[in-house]
């Protein structure tokens, strides 16, 4: 009974095919998102968009090892993160970042400083422009930088963030909160050397 | 109640919503008197937001046909 024929061959092999399809055209679509996450954990667009097209064809490849019904974007990103991590960035020891760490108040009060009360209807490209934001991200060291872009740009969830790096969820946690202090005081120091 | 000290420790684990009730009631009862911790929280909610747009860079087109183009299915 659970011989299979001719014909019930080609039925698995057409429902194959048709599996796949829907999974590429699924990834795809989140192509975009993929890429706004990839840009920031790499230093250059072409890295990006290189490390990207590594990621889609490694997807395409291995599509079977996907479970329909589970996050894709999430799947999708632990490959790229993989294939990061092979090309030799990190697993770099954390220097000191004692040293690089300000308290939470630290960009506000700067700005405060030198240029006076920010209001509520202030808006903040008004003390910040976009430029200082990627360059002061891109100096935040990699290990601080990729909880930020999953969770403050990606949209992830601590679970899936923690997912996507292999580390514990308080990991996560513990580096979005050191991660977030190091962009501010970066930006700190570039937005009031340039005031 | 807390002091400016306390409550900037509190700021990324209450915009995180990752406070207590009686946390965030502390934070709450010294934000409700003290506009500088007021004007600081204001700011980091907007810089998040900042963040997020600055960030995004959409894709090329040309990567996205690159993309498209290592199909295995077509």
């Amino acid at each position: 009974m659970s011989e299979t024929t001719p014909d019930t061959d080609a039925r698995r092999i057409a429902r194959e095919a048709r599996d796949r399809v829907r999974f590429e055209e699924e990834a795809l679509d989140l192509a975009d998102q993929v890429y706004r996450v990839a840009r920031h954990m790499v230093n250059s667009r072409e890295e990006a968009e290189d490390l990207v097209q590594e990621a889609y064809a490694r997807a395409f490849r291995s599509w079977k090892q996907f479970t329909p019904g589970t996050n894709l974007r999430a799947w999708l990103l632990r490959i790229l993160t993989n294939i990061n991590i092979d090309r030799g960035r990190k697993l770099q020891r954390t220097p000191d970042m004692q040293s690089l760490e300000a308290g939470d108040y630290y960009l506000f009060e700067k700005l405060e400083d030198s240029g006076g009360e920010i209001t509520d209807e202030e808006r903040v490209d008004e003390r910040l422009s976009q430029d200082s934001i990627v360059d002061a991200l891109s100096e935040v060291p990699h290990d601080f930088r990729d909880v930020i872009v999953l969770v403050d740009i990606g949209d992830f969830s601590y679970a899936e963030a923690a997912q996507i790096l292999d580390i514990p969820v308080g990991t996560v946690m513990s580096r979005l909160h050191r991660g977030r202090r190091i962009l501010k005081r970066q930006l700190a120091e570039e937005a009031v050397a340039d005031v | 109640m807390c002091d400016c000290q306390e409550c900037e420790q509190f700021l990324q684990p209450y915009l995180d919503r990752q406070l207590t009730q009686a946390e965030v009631l502390e934070a709450e009862t010294h934000l409700d008197e003290c506009s500088y911790c007021r004007r600081a929280y204001h700011f980091e909610e907007k810089l998040r937001m900042y963040v997020r747009r600055a960030a995004s860079e959409p894709m090329r087109p040309e990567l996205k046909q690159k993309l498209a183009a290592l199909r295995i299915s077509l």
